[in-house]
């Protein structure tokens, strides 16, 4: 399942027949935030990728971004402390599914406006490059790698700021 | 608080230092492209420059660490940590050069043969892994709380935008710092023990962190120029009065002999001898020797890559 907007996720959950999600878990897996930004959900990111419930013993699959992540112990906490707080689940057991793999296709847009507030973007389908901060598409790397695995370093010669960008 | 909502105008000049000021005062931010009173542009530099060297210092003390950390785990948290303090130093010293005064090999040269400056905790030895926990939880937090407080207005654009991604990235490593000091908190006796000879090393350098009392009134040109938000006194009072209790509560003694907490109960530390800290921005605290020489051998012999690459 590929998400693009963050409704349509949420209904292909929900719809889903393997799926057990329901509406309270969707909030609570929602209000499970990157370790890294506080503001941005793990379900906006595309991590959630199966939700089973049987008897109240919830079990979550999630999909790392990358798979060496070392804020996967610590979602992982958060999503099993987010689902037991919900009515009626008795324990939740989260496992981390070698497939598929993550891509940045499977971020919502609400996801990519909130990265680009922390001036991180997205290629474009194209792999074409815009600056979050100007627009301007005068945006070269500078480096593969930055402060983390997950994103290379630019500058934006229009505006003059580093931008990095999700690999 | 300062907001970012704007797409950068630049191109803008002041005709002196008071116009410039109203227009800080009335919440104006510098982006790189406005022609800038020389010397905001110079304090900035510093600043940032600063800035940019503790955190590659910061980073190459998390590294020493990876192959001694306890578990796989751990040492995925220390590479990581690791990465994210040079990347940081990398994203700082990008916007630093950008501004001409130093060019970026110039920045590092001066740091390696000890003409430029860095936080004061990256001149001490972490003697054991209960060390570099303190470090973890009491010094980060430190640098975390004097970072949160120049992000809070912080009047040029690409240093505001930088600080966005790192405070929210220290938080990050705040949580790792909890994690690791709660196992040893509640271990062993020995694992007590080693904490607490950690914290009888790093209480000091912690508090000193945020130095000594600001300059009176706006004498300070950062604090006028709303690069610092808070003064260094207020930052330093914040601290410790949410650290001595948290230690306390773990059962850890604090090593201030004279702390106290005065009427409304407020936690009021000894007199601070302020000799170490003058010591480290000489580059002669106890360890800035080791420090700096690993740090420049480090930048020599990776000059083939630099050169493979040009």
């Amino acid at each position: 399942m590929i998400a693009g907007e963050p409704s349509v996720l949420d209904a292909a959950l929900l719809e889903s027949s393997t799926s057990s999600l329901t509406p309270d878990m969707l909030d609570a897996l929602r209000a499970v935030h990157d370790p890294e930004y506080p503001d941005i959900s793990i379900v906006d990111l595309g991590l959630v990728e199966t939700v089973i419930a049987l008897d109240g013993q919830v079990t979550v699959g999630l999909i790392p971004t990358f798979s060496g992540c070392p804020a996967l112990a610590m979602i992982a906490d958060d999503v099993r402390a987010a689902v037991e707080s919900v009515d009626r689940v008795v324990s939740c057991q989260v496992e981390w599914l070698p497939s598929p793999v993550w891509a940045p296709e499977r971020m919502s847009q609400t996801a990519r406006k909130q990265l680009e507030s922390y001036t991180v973007v997205l290629r474009g389908r194209d792999g074409s490059l815009r600056c979050p901060v100007c627009g301007s598409s005068d945006v070269n790397e500078q480096s593969m790698a930055g402060p983390t695995r997950c994103r290379s370093v630019s500058w934006c010669d229009s505006c003059r700021n580093p931008v990095e960008v999700m690999r | 608080m300062r907001t970012l909502a704007d797409a950068p105008a630049g191109g803008r000049s002041w005709a002196g230092l008071d116009d410039f000021q109203a227009f800080i005062d009335a919440g104006g931010m510098v982006e790189p492209g406005d022609d800038m009173p020389v010397e905001y542009r110079d304090e900035v530099f510093r600043f940032i420059e600063f800035h940019a060297n503790s955190e590659l210092m910061g980073g190459l003390t998390e590294r020493d660490w990876i192959p001694h950390a306890p578990g796989l785990r751990l040492k995925q948290i220390f590479l990581a940590k690791t990465q994210d303090e040079i990347g940081h130093a990398h994203l700082l010293y990008m916007v630093a050069a950008d501004m001409g005064v130093k060019t970026r090999t110039e920045m590092l040269e001066d740091l390696f043969v000890g003409r430029s400056r860095f936080h004061n905790v990256f001149h001490y030895q972490a003697v054991t892994w209960a060390d570099q926990v303190a470090i973890a939880f009491l010094v980060d937090a430190a640098a975390f709380a004097s970072q949160r407080a120049v992000f809070a207005e912080c009047t040029y654009g690409p240093y505001k935008r930088i600080l966005k991604r790192i405070v929210s990235e220290e938080g990050f490593h705040m949580r790792h710092g909890e994690e690791m000091l709660l196992r040893l908190a509640t271990g062993t006796p020995t694992q007590h023990d080693m904490f607490q000879a950690a914290l009888d090393r790093w209480w000091w350098p912690a508090v000193q962190l945020f130095g000594p009392d600001s300059p009176p009134g706006d004498t300070d040109p950062l604090i006028r120029w709303k690069i610092k938000s808070k003064r260094n006194e207020e930052l330093r009072a914040a601290y410790v009065q949410k650290y001595v209790p948290l230690l306390q509560s773990y059962g850890f003694e604090i090593p201030d002999p004279e702390l106290h907490q005065d009427a409304d109960g407020t936690w009021v530390p000894g007199e601070i001898d302020w000799e170490p800290l003058k010591a480290t921005m000489r580059q002669g605290g106890p360890d800035s020797a080791r420090r700096i020489k690993t740090a420049a051998d480090n930048w020599a012999d990776t000059a083939w890559v630099r050169e493979a690459l040009a």
